[in-house]
């Protein structure tokens, strides 16, 4: 079914490494869509297609441009107020783990509809909750914006269900043995967002202070959130 | 029927995780900006579970070196044949006038 | 949302035992491999939901499915787990996927 193109990139798969990554020896696999050559096959077919459905008024160039616009205009940065809000307020909280969505949408304006549905899990002193997609990349993406590509990486998603200590150490979090990290794999119509623990020594600060402390990673579960 | 499919990978022994990062290029966002039109609520061309049975319809040896975008769109291009949105025909005529296209701008 | 309500009595409890089914998957299958066979508690029950496997050939996804987030002890999973003996893994397994286990968990 697929033409020959003839590009098939050559990966050197050399995984005799014990640190955790640099960058001047191939990781696994290296990042072909980085080649946005205009003559590699996959960027000749996306436009090829982008054309026509522009031609036949399916998908419009101006329709394009705007779904490119919204998908921008989500990142972490979302995520992170959620998360200072809920440190600082316990209502919210409260409202926030029984209906992730709704109360979103109505305590930040937002207007995010999506079919699926949002659940936040929250860490505790006893649980640290890593969220992956071990079947493909689902990722809140109606929250977050776009996923790093490691999440989307055959490694992590095949590593961190059978052994997510030492995956998390990669990332520098270290879990004591007696928190339970508990890994969810997202294989459903279930969005994950964690909800790290507030860290010690900020009290007092402002919910923007605190947003500034949460970062992606620790949304997805491989980091916690920043010390101030 | 195999047991374990292409893209079922939990627990398979694999490397470090790269961490490097790169912004979304042009081409990624285009990809997954006509993804997300065709089967969102006004085209439903298709489901985003019939993207990842196309998707996991590749040979082993595809899915682990094929990139992911680039996984993407050859599922879009197979989903949009299979629902008869555009023809094998004209998609692949169009990539092969943009390679001359661009081989002409190039020499 | 794609979640439908739950019929009173159409779903298994919070807490109940099951065990993921063994069988082949479907064309397009969202019960991960690594864990079928296992035995684990059911934490969630997340409403009814169109079936992904009917989905992807186009179909409405009808009947729907119940689904539940099921949790199991790593140590359970894997025969080797290195981590802590609390760890866990959570996955969504929809209702045909599972089945409930008699009396009480060993």
């Amino acid at each position: 079914m697929s033409s020959n193109h003839g590009h098939h990139h050559d990966h050197d798969h050399d995984h005799d490494h014990d640190h955790t990554h640099g960058h001047d020896h191939p990781h696994s696999p290296p990042a072909p869509d980085d080649d946005d050559g205009y003559d590699r096959y996959e960027v000749l077919l996306q436009t090829a297609i982008r054309e026509l459905l522009d031609e036949k008024g399916i998908i419009t160039a101006a329709e394009l441009h705007e779904q490119i616009d919204k998908q921008d205009s989500l990142s972490p940065a979302i995520g992170g107020k959620i998360v200072a809000k809920a440190w600082v307020d316990p209502a919210f909280k409260k409202q926030l783990l029984a209906n992730p969505l709704k109360t979103i949408n109505q305590h930040f304006e937002l207007d995010i509809i999506t079919p699926l549905e949002l659940v936040v899990l929250e860490n505790t002193p006893t649980v640290h909750n890593v969220v992956v997609c071990t079947l493909c990349s689902c990722y809140p993406r109606m929250l977050l914006g776009i996923p790093p590509a490691w999440y989307k990486s055959l490694d992590y998603r095949s590593r961190v269900v059978v052994e997510p200590r030492k995956v998390l150490a990669e990332f520098g979090t270290d879990i004591p043995d007696s928190v339970e990290v508990r890994v969810s794999d997202s294989t459903a119509d279930l969005r994950f967002l964690v909800l790290p623990n507030r860290p010690n020594g900020t009290e007092g600060m402002t919910e923007a202070q605190l947003a500034d402390l949460v970062t992606r990673d620790s949304m997805i579960g491989t980091s916690v959130a920043r010390q101030p | 029927m195999t047991e374990r499919k292409v893209n079922d990978i939990g627990g398979l022994p694999a490397g470090p995780v790269c961490q490097d990062e790169h912004p979304s290029t042009l081409h990624e966002k285009r990809v997954d900006a006509i993804l997300r039109i065709l089967s969102g609520p006004k085209l439903e061309a298709f489901s985003v579970d019939a993207m990842r049975r196309a998707i996991e319809s590749n040979t082993e040896e595809d899915y682990r070196n094929l990139g992911y975008y680039d996984k993407w769109i050859r599922a879009v291009r197979d989903l949009i044949i299979e629902q008869q949105v555009l023809s094998r025909e004209e998609i692949e005529a169009r990539v092969e006038q943009l390679r001359a296209k661009y081989k002409k701008v190039a020499a | 949302m794609t979640a439908f309500a739950i019929r009173p009595g159409q779903a298994l409890p919070v807490g109940a035992p099951v065990r993921v089914r063994k069988h082949p998957p479907e064309q397009h299958c969202r019960t991960p491999f690594y864990l079928r066979g296992i035995e684990g508690e059911i934490t969630d029950v997340m409403g009814c939901f169109r079936d992904p496997s009917l989905l992807a050939f186009h179909k409405p996804g009808l009947p729907l499915r119940v689904l539940y987030r099921v949790r199991f002890k790593q140590a359970d999973v894997w025969p080797d787990y290195s981590g802590s003996p609390k760890d866990t893994v959570v996955a969504d397994i929809y209702d045909h996927w599972i089945e409930p286990l008699a009396g009480e968990k060993a």
